[in-house]
This record gives C-alpha cells, structure tokens and sequence, in this order.
C-alpha cells in the first residue's frame, strides 16, 4: 500500500470548483510534481492533502484516513506546508535565527543536541550559516524561500508540501532550493508534493501531475508522459484542424512532415487538441496611420533608483531599437518592474538621463507629448473589476480621445483577432488569466501606440495562451513594427525576444542578442542553463 | 470635458454596482441619522431615585411627589443611607435623597435645612441636570421674598428640543465622514490594482481626472444628503428650516468638496484600503473634535479655538445650524463659505502634486 494515497478528491468554493476528482498515490522519498497554470487546482489540491480546507472523497497517509480538516490533525505533526508567495510564512523583524527557534517553539520540537546539529545542518545547505543575525526583511528573495523551506523542515515532516517555492527566485537559488529537497527526501524518506511554474523544473520529480481546467489532465513519468503525445508532434508544417506552437505543429491525424521531440510543455498542447479546445487564432491587422520611429525608441545611461538605503537599479544603461523585442529578465527584486517605472515617470529618476523617441526627459512635462505614442500593460493586468470587458475598454478609448465610432470599431477588431469576443459582457474576475492579458494589450494597444512595455504579463498564464501571446508580440513588431520592451522571470521566455538584458539584484549582468548568446556558450542545452552561468560569474 | 463626464460616469456605475456600498450609504443617511436623533438624550430620564426619610413624611414626601414621570421614575425608599450608598453603587440608583431627623425639625422651626444629594456622577450631564431640577424643586419650598422672576425667550427653537439638534449633528458627521472615506477609497483602489498607473499614462490631465473622481463621490453624498434631510430631519423631526434651502446645498456640495480633499490627501499617503481606515480615523477625530460639534468652541481652551479655524467641519456646522435655525440671508454666510473654500483648495493643491503627476 503507498504511503500517501489521494482518491478523487474534490475541492468546492462558492461559486467555482478547485478541482475536481483528483487521484494520486505517493511512496516514501518520492518528489511529486503539480504542473500547470494559476488557477487550475493545483493550490486547492495542495491545501485539501494538508488538510487545511474542506473537501470531498479520502485522503490516506500511512494508514490513517481523512475526509476532512478535523480529522487531519491527527496527522499534522508529520506534515510540512509551505504556502506560495515569497517569504509568506517570514516576519520581517525577526532574524534567521530566530526564525528557527520560533518555528521548533511553535512545533514544540525537543531541543536536544540532534535538534541543533540537524539546525546546523539546515542553515549550512541553504548556505544561511553566516547569516543567522540577519532580519528576514533584509534577505533576497532567494534567500527568503530557503529559510521558508528549512523553517517548514523543521519538526522533519514526512510529508512535505510545497506550493510554488521557486517562482520568481533566482535561477542559482532554485537550484539550490532543489538540492535542499533532494538531499532531505533522501535522507529523512520525506513525500514531497511541489508545485512549480517552471517546465524545466519537471526533470527534477519522480512523478509529474499535469494540471488544465480544475482536472488532472496526465500522470506519470516525464519520460513516458513526453513518450506518449511523440506521434502528435512534428515540425512546422501547414495543415488544417491542427496547432502550430513555437515552431512545431500538433496535430491528432497524421502530418505529411516529418516528426520532432516533443517536451513536456506539448503536452498542453496535444491536451488541447483532444479535448477539441482549439484556441483562437490570433491576428494583427495593419494601423490605421504608419509608424514613424527613431533609430534608437529609447535610450538610458546610468538609471538609478534608490529606496533609502536600498538600491533597487544601479547605474543601468539599456537601449531600446525600431522595431526590437527587449526582453528585460530577472528574478523578482531584480528591479525589473522599478526599471520599467521610471521609464514612464511613474516614480521619480534618482539618478542618470533618459531619451525616449528621441526626447530627453527632465521632467513630467516632457511625456506629456510622447503618451499617444506609449502602450504600458502594468503587473496583474490593471482592469476595473466592476466593470465588464466593453465597458473597460469603452472608457480606455475614451480616455484616449478616440471618436466613439472608431472606438467601437477597433474594440470589435481586437475582440476578433485577439480571440475574446465572446467574453465582452463578462467581468474581468471571472475570465480566464490567458483572456485578461490579452485583453489588457487590447487595451494598451487600443491608440495605436508606437512603443509598448510590459511588465510580466505572462506570469502564471497556461502554456496555451503564453504561446499565443508571443505569438501576438512577434506579429505587432511585424505587422506595426513597434519595439516592443517586456519583463519577465521565465528565463526560458528568452528565446521569443530579439534582444534580453539580464538584472540581478538591481545590476545588468547581461546584455546581448540571443543569437549572440547562444554562441559564446556553445555548450548551454537551455537559456536557463546561459543565465545560471552569469548568475556564477557574478556572485 | 468628455474625459471628465465619462470619468464621473464611470464611478457612478462602480459605485452602484457594489450593492453594500450602497446599502451602507442608505443605512448611515437614514437609520443612523435617525437612531442618533432619537436615542441620545441629554434631558432626565427615567432617571432612578432612592431616598432614606428620617422624618417620618410630610415635607419629605412632598418633595419626593414632585420627581415624576417620564422625568424620574417613582422614588425608592431605603431603610438606610448605607444600603442607598450600595445601590448606587450597583447602579440601580442614579440619584440618593437623604432626609435626617433634624431636616423636618429645622424646615418647620424656619431655620436652614440641609437636604444631602448623592450623585451618579458617571452620568455626569444627566446628574447635573438632575440637580439643577432639584434645586428648582426646593426652591419653591423656600419661602423667599424677592421681587425677580424671569421669564424666558427661546429662540430658534421655541421647544429647546435636542432630537433636533442631534439629528442634524449626525448628519453633518455622517457627511464628513463618508466623504472622506469614499474619496480616499476611490483613489486608493486604482492604486492598489494599478490602474491609477495607467490613468496617469492617459493623455488628460490628471488634474481632471481626479477632479471627476472626487466630484463623483461628492454627488453620491449629496444625493444622500437630499434623502437624509427630506425623510429624516424633516419628516421625523420636523427640524424647521428657516434660512434657503439651496444655501444649504451649496454650502454642502462646497464642504464635501473639500472634505474630498482630505480623502484626498489621505488617498496620496496609504499605501491600501486598511491604511485608508487607519488614517481617517486619526485625522476626523480632531477634525470633529475642533470643530465645535460636540463642545461649543468658545468653551475651549484658547490655543485649541485657534486650531479650530482649521477644520471645514467649523464652517460648515457653524454655516448649517444658521441656514437651519436662525434663518441667516445668503449673502450674510459668506465667512462660511469662504473658510471651506480656502480649506479645500489647499487640499486639492497637495493632492495634486503628490498622487496627479509623472516625474
């Protein structure tokens, strides 16, 4: 009998499923991995097994069985639960240290001589040894998610629940995050359920979950999970019924082309064919007025903001070209969204000069001019949630002075061709994340900007729609030929840009073409595994 | 102008679609209103009697005759001034008449009688009162030869009828203090889910956007105003009103005007809805404490009747109670107007330069 066994478990809130008949079963030392987007159960399916929220049908772990939150206390000791959000479960005013006394006090953990070595032993693998009189607030993000995780190993959980404790980390703490793991799964025989958002991140499990639409869509090993959909895949070819994603086409009959290896993010893909759930096509249609741009869109020399004492952007120097995709990369804390803040003048520039289309800006009144011609889609999709998706982008349209006819006209277009005209008389709450974005660029691109930034629009959206969006920027710089400045934390997002610059910790480490960087690190299999090696380099 | 009226239809739109936000504006310009007209009471009532008679009755229980209904309730006879002493302490008793033996003998033989009070002095208006009654009650028994009456004018309001007075006192507190709140939160919102970033990126002034926000919460709040007046303050309590009707909606739509301006400024220094809370509370307190709603402001200490030209709460109140009661002209409330303009407009300046503009 396994050791942790998951039988149709069923997760209800108000108005919504979480998820619904979810099975699983676990050995002792094994890694589980949840896959897939926000909002697709994998955090409610995490929250039932560690018995914190109601749910429907059993849950057995060494035996001893659970329907409900009440009659999981009996196994909570064993439990470990590390909730998603950077240093959520962390107080600021507290040190390392005495974050770990707090969490053995509130276990109630014997304090005995084992007790400290396997402290000791913690601090040193997520390399905190050095750093236990320092306030959580004053750690990295990277740093925070290792004391979370060795906090929740604590009292040695034999069950360990981890739901997204890599997103927005940096590429070298992830790593290490998962050494941490594998060593304790090897050593204590710990089940360990983590949620990631990282596909590459699958090698590192046992078994993978793939989630889509509240359901458990696949199961098994990543090899023979991959191994499964290889007849569905194939090199870009045009056909019909089918889907062509980032170079490869997925396709239920059989292609004229010849086949290509799939990866685990196919899966999504092939899934979606299946279920007949075809995403729209996306389409640009040409602006209404050319587009007339600089050589150089927008140039900064030695851009610094400060917050007190801590800098959030050192003397950063970037340059933005007609017709580029910019991708902008880094952890969260990088100074990523700060950047791209004081491109518009949303917070003040401590430091350094700006150009943007050829305009230096000294004050607010400089961009008075240049806001016709910049599209901005800001972090979580800034939307009126009490008003409906036309009403939305009714009063955007308005608010740029577009006439109401041209208005009506242009949100009928983007409706079509960015595929949410089914959604106009809904409210953004209830649309799926993948619908927001793209509704929030339809927004942004409403007065036909010539620039567009934005700020990690692809956070926590499915694979589907992730495609779809790069999709979308790649024909807005053919079709309008606008440069295009993006941020995000999926260093695999690299590959879709023309250009990347790579922050850490508020400093350009990296700066190139991606042609440029695939060829002076000849060995790298993945943009992950170039920008761990800039991570090293300047540690 | 287009931006400006579309703005401000939008955050009428916003407003009612949040069916509890509605529910507690309607709930504080009615029921509230009402519930303070009626429950606060600063005359006697039902105040509890208890008294220890010595004498044996005659001038003692005539006294004790007079303390009635809905005043008093019936005096409570105590076989001791200890036991009186307890149930005063217990609160059954507010108020403890004590009678010695001497106190018959000395009232007959015409000599200075001593009549001892002892006073609930937690409940202090209401004790004092109360012996201010007592007082006029013992003085008819005094048999006193002096040639001096008085004989009272009320004016404004011939009944001295406090509903009145608190009724509108709460109204003008629940227009503070729902416009301060609902400006603050219209501003704080957008910059909690971002989309104040994205206003400020729009081509139209800043300026005028948040001239429509604040504006659109202000009609909310004079919509219910109109509602509170109407159905409360006149149809419950019959306040009169002697001065015009419209002099009072200016002076209104002005003092929300500025008050917004405090939503304001305490939009443009949280940083979420719960900062917003916090902080209102700490800045209408000494608003509405200075402002003379609750202690006339020439009974305040000098440097606090200073500070109280500071607080629009001053003009507006001192402005309504004109227009309601002493029937002042327009053109004669022009201090009123002119010290909530001032205010306000200094507000707007500040909110203007910290949350209306790029750098």
């Amino acid at each position: 009998m396994p050791q942790l066994e998951v039988r149709d478990v069923t997760v209800r809130y108000k108005k919504r499923v979480g998820i619904q008949n979810a099975s699983l079963q676990a050995e002792r030392g094994e890694i589980i991995g949840f896959i897939g987007a926000d909002g697709t159960g994998k955090s409610s399916l995490m929250h039932a097994i560690a018995g914190v929220i109601r749910f429907e049908g059993e849950i057995v772990y060494d035996g001893v069985a659970y329907h409900s939150p009440k009659e999981a206390e009996r196994i909570k000791a064993e439990i470990g639960l590390m909730p998603q959000g950077i240093g959520l479960v962390l107080y600021d005013d507290l040190t390392v240290g005495e974050h770990l006394q707090f969490f053995a006090d509130i276990r109630d953990v014997k304090q005995d001589e084992a007790f400290y070595a396997y402290r000791d032993k913690l601090l040193h693998m997520a390399g905190l040894s050095e750093f236990t009189d320092r306030l959580a607030g004053n750690l990295s993000g990277g740093m925070m998610q290792k004391l979370s995780l060795i906090c929740t190993l604590l009292h040695r959980p034999k069950l360990l629940i981890l739901d997204e404790p890599t997103t927005g980390v940096d590429p070298l703490s992830r790593l290490e995050l998962w050494e941490i793991l594998d060593n304790i799964r090897k050593e204590e025989g710990t089940i360990a359920l983590v949620s990631t958002a990282y596909m590459q991140e699958a090698a590192r499990m046992d078994k993978v979950l793939l989630f889509d639409d509240s359901k458990i869509i696949a199961k098994g090993k990543l090899e023979e999970l991959v191994h499964e959909i290889e007849p569905y895949v194939y090199e870009k070819s045009p056909c019909e019924e089918c889907l062509t994603i980032h170079g490869k086409s997925f396709s239920l009959k059989p292609l004229d082309a010849p086949h290509t290896t799939p990866s685990l993010e196919d899966i999504f893909f092939v899934n979606a064919l299946k279920s007949q759930k075809l995403p729209p096509k996306i389409e640009i249609g040409a602006r209404s007025d050319g587009t007339e741009l600089p050589e150089i869109v927008m140039e900064a020399k030695g851009l610094t903001k400060r917050f007190g004492s801590f800098v959030a952007d050192d003397h950063i120097d970037m340059q933005l070209r007609r017709g580029e995709i910019l991708g902008l990369l880094g952890a969260n804390g990088a100074g990523k969204t700060t950047f791209i803040k004081m491109l518009l003048g949303l917070y003040p520039i401590d430091e350094g000069e700006l150009t943007l289309l050829g305009r230096p800006i000294r004050s607010g009144k400089d961009r008075q001019k240049l806001k016709a011609k910049i599209g901005y889609v800001s972090q979580h999709f800034a939307l009126y949630k009490e008003l409906t998706v036309r009403e939305n982008l009714l009063y955007f349209a308005n608010m740029h002075h577009i006439p109401p006819t041209e208005a009506i006209r242009r949100i009928g277009r983007y409706a079509e061709e960015l595929g949410f005209a089914e959604y106009m008389d809904d409210f953004p709450s209830s649309l799926p994340l993948g619908v927001n974005q793209r509704f929030s660029v339809a927004a942004a691109l409403l007065h036909e900007p010539v620039v567009l930034f934005l700020d990690e629009p692809t956070s926590g959206v499915d694979a589907i729609a992730r495609a779809q969006f790069w999709e979308m920027l790649r024909l807005l710089k053919q079709k309008w030929g606008i440069s295009i400045l993006i941020t995000t934390h999926y260093m695999s997002e690299a590959e879709y840009c023309d250009r990347v610059v790579l922050l850490k910790r508020g400093k350009k480490i990296a700066d190139d073409t991606v042609e440029n960087l695939y060829k002076s690190h000849p060995d790298a299999k993945s943009f992950e595994e170039i920008f761990l090696s800039y991570y090293r380099e300047n540690a | 102008m287009r931006p400006f009226l579309i703005t401000f239809g939008k955050e009428l739109l916003i407003f009612l679609r949040s069916v509890m936000l509605v529910l507690v504006v309607l709930y504080s310009f009615t029921v509230d209103v009402y519930v303070a007209g009626q429950g606060v009471e600063m005359k006697p009532r039902n105040v509890t009697v208890g008294y220890v008679d010595k004498t044996g009755g005659g001038i003692s229980q005539k006294i004790l005759s007079r303390l009635h209904m809905p005043e008093f309730k019936p005096p409570k006879a105590f076989l001791s001034q200890k036991a009186l002493s307890e149930a005063i302490f217990n609160k059954e008793i507010r108020v403890g008449l004590v009678f010695d033996r001497d106190f018959a003998v000395d009232y007959r033989k015409g000599r200075p009688a001593q009549l001892d009070v002892l006073l609930d002095a937690t409940v202090a208006s209401q004790s004092l009162i109360t012996l201010i009654y007592l007082k006029n009650i013992v003085l008819d028994f005094t048999d006193l030869a002096m040639p001096l009456q008085i004989k009272t004018h009320k004016l404004f309001n011939q009944n001295a009828d406090t509903h009145q007075f608190m009724a509108l006192s709460e109204l003008l507190s629940v227009i503070t203090l729902l416009v301060v709140i609902l400006a603050a939160v219209v501003f704080v919102k957008e910059k909690e889910d971002g989309t104040w970033d994205i206003m400020l990126l729009m081509p139209v002034s800043p300026k005028v956007t948040i001239l429509a926000k604040s504006l659109s919460q202000v009609f909310i709040v004079m919509i219910g105003t109109v509602i509170a007046v109407g159905w409360v303050l006149m149809g419950a309590f019959d306040v009169p009103i002697n001065g015009s009707f419209w002099a009072f909606v200016l002076l209104t739509f002005f003092y929300s005007f500025s008050s917004a301006g405090i939503g304001l400024f305490v939009a443009a220094v949280s940083k979420d809805v719960m900062q917003v809370a916090q902080l209102s509370i700490i800045i209408m307190m000494p608003l509405i404490f200075l402002s003379g709603a609750w202690t006339p402001i020439y009974a305040m200490h000098p440097i606090l009747q200073k500070l109280s030209l500071l607080s629009p709460l001053r003009y507006y109140i001192e402005g309504t109670q004109s227009i309601f009661f002493r029937g002042t002209d327009f053109v004669d409330l022009w201090p009123y107007f002119g010290g909530v303009i001032v205010l306000g407009a200094l507000l707007y300046l500040y909110g203007f330069r910290k949350i209306g503009r790029l750098f």
